[in-house]
């Protein structure tokens, strides 16, 4: 699965200037890493709906979470409460250490992109991200520059009724970077995006956590994010499933090895002796359980012998997924 | 007053203003025409006779409480709501400014609207060779009655609007209220109707009925209900959690 090999990258040790504040810190190999997004038993109830039950997590500055989970999970819901939009019915999340609503000046600090759709169609572009910029007293320099950065100062003055869903996604980023935050806030960002819109999104925001800044982008597809995300928040029916990086999650996808090799029996001794569960499938290939073909490949490789055949039968990192999602509340 | 630029630039980068001022400018002069032309002259020659013609421009009201209504519901229509709050999550002094937008819009229709159908019909009525009767105090509070009166109603739109943010709702409510509500309350009980919105900013530019209000203290009543319903708009918007 080469796609999702990748290197983490490191955690960034300068910390901009401003998050640090009022932030809450803890250590990772001794550098203080400020917690930029916090929830606390973050609960909410419509009706007889629990929508978010319970929910506590927390996210340290630049990295790339993916807010994962299938539709009506509860992820939009929690990241309503998060930027204040909606009141949670118990708990609290904070966003560098305040309730979004008491930040001094939340667009600096925090970009949002909720809904691809949230324009008036009549309006053009331009005004749209000038009747907010104006609203904070950004220059209005600024939203040319972010235009240009999404690269929509060709469309800028056509109204937004004309725009392609693409186009719109990008002008929502654009207005979400208007006052050049250090957290930014995408739910499903690549719905509806085609494959070169998705591999855009994902430079942009690679290109955007390189600088120490952070992203918690959501999806109801792992596989959307998985290029892009170091660790991953899986929630399912309002409940937090699983917390780890990538590189946990990944290792997680143990199906069967099938692995060939013309000295089966020294093979089979050698990944014995391992602790693995092998099971003869013919007189030239083994089932290797619970293992990955990094693992298998490695132990062959140790003990010198070759090998004609390596696959990975079962479980993908979309599986692990699934299964982690599919689970009925308890 | 950066807010309130951001409001402004809202209300004009869309057609939807243009749209109502275009509709007030085509009724004013309609009705001013009409009525001015078609009416025998002795429908013209008493004060209350002209004062009926003249004060037809506070149908600004009506455009600038509609405008109101826009400022708030389509933010919620079109979502734009979303981003707006996350630029300025304190949602009271958001309404704030949205409040003197719609006052300021509101002051644009009623100018447009009285100016145009006082001038139109002044002029139809010397050139018909009526004089003009109404005292220069009359005329006076009819002017600034119905001006300030159609920035009030402006005002009235966006706290209606914020209470109740469906905006075919807001736009449904507002004419029902307008044209049915009440008027059956001040025909049956015009103690309590003379104290609604309308009769109360009726009485204001001195458009007077039996049993209606006086002129300041109908002023004073438009503006009660403005703080009331801002008021409960205010409490609304805050505990309203947006989808």
């Amino acid at each position: 699965m080469p796609d999702f090999v990748r290197t983490t990258r490191p955690i960034i040790a300068q910390v901009p200037g401003r998050a640090g504040l009022h932030s809450t810190c803890y250590r990772v190999k001794g550098v203080r890493v400020p917690i930029v997004v916090e929830s606390a038993n973050l609960t909410k109830r419509y009706g007889r709906v629990l929508a978010v039950d319970d929910f506590s997590f927390s996210i340290e500055a630049g990295t790339i979470t993916g807010f994962l989970g299938p539709n009506g999970a509860g992820k939009s819901t929690t990241l309503r409460m998060l930027l204040g939009l909606a009141q949670p019915t118990s708990g609290h999340a904070t966003v560098f250490g305040h309730p979004y609503g008491e930040l001094d000046e939340p667009a600096s600090r925090v970009g949002a992109v909720l809904e691809a759709t949230d324009f008036h169609p009549g309006r053009s572009g331009r005004d749209h991200l000038l009747m907010l910029s104006r609203a904070v007293g950004i220059p209005d320099a600024r939203v040319d520059t972010v235009l240009e950065l999404v690269e929509l100062t060709d469309a800028a003055k056509r109204r937004v009724k004309g725009y392609s869903l693409g186009m719109r996604q990008r002008l929502g980023l654009a207005a979400s970077l208007l006052g050049d935050p250090d957290l930014l806030v995408l739910d499903e960002p690549a719905n509806g995006l085609d494959p070169e819109g998705v591999r855009w999104l994902r430079d942009f925001l690679r290109d955007f956590a390189s600088g120490g800044k952070t992203v918690l982008i959501s999806s109801h597809v792992l596989a959307e994010v998985a290029q892009t995300v170091d660790r991953v928040l899986i929630i399912n029916h309002g409940r937090l499933v699983t917390e780890s990086t990538l590189e946990d999650l990944t290792a997680r996808v143990t199906g069967v090895v099938r692995v060939r090799s013309p000295e089966l029996d020294r093979l089979e001794a050698a990944l014995r002796h391992e602790g693995l569960v092998t099971s003869r499938r013919n007189d030239h290939a083994l089932a290797v359980e619970g293992a990955t073909s990094e693992r298998v490949g490695d132990v062959a490789f140790a003990a010198g012998i070759a090998i004609h055949e390596l696959t990975t039968e079962g479980s993908s990192l979309e599986e692990v997924f699934l299964e982690l999602t599919a689970a009925e509340p308890a | 007053m950066n807010q309130l630029r951001a409001e402004l630039l809202k209300i004009r980068s869309t057609r939807t203003s243009i749209g109502l001022l275009a509709g007030l400018v085509v009724i004013a002069l309609l009705f001013t025409i009409l009525t001015g032309t078609l009416s025998p002259k002795v429908g013209l020659v008493t004060a209350q006779d002209q004062l009926s013609l003249l004060s037809f421009g506070s149908i600004a009201g009506v455009f600038a409480a509609l405008a109101g209504i826009m400022l708030v519901t389509s933010e919620y229509r079109f979502g734009t709501i979303r981003p707006t709050f996350l630029f300025t999550p304190s949602r009271d002094r958001l309404l704030m400014t949205k409040i003197v937008a719609g006052a300021l819009s509101g002051l644009v229709f009623g100018v447009l609207g009285e100016g145009l159908v006082f001038g139109l019909g002044a002029t139809i009525m010397r050139l018909r060779g009526v004089h003009l009767i109404m005292t220069g105090s009359a005329v006076t509070q009819l002017l600034v009655g119905a001006i300030v009166g159609s920035a009030l109603w402006g005002v009235i739109g966006v706290a209606l609007g914020s209470i109740v943010v469906n905006q075919v709702g807001a736009v449904i409510s507002l004419l029902a209220w307008g044209f049915v509500v009440e008027n059956l309350v001040f025909g049956f009980l015009p103690k309590i109707g003379r104290f609604l919105p309308i009769h109360a900013a009726d009485a204001m530019m001195g458009r007077i009925q039996p049993s209606m209000l006086a002129g300041d203290v109908g002023a004073l009543v438009v503006v009660g209900w403005c703080a009331v319903l801002a008021l409960v708009g205010v409490v609304m918007l805050q505990r309203r959690d947006v989808n």
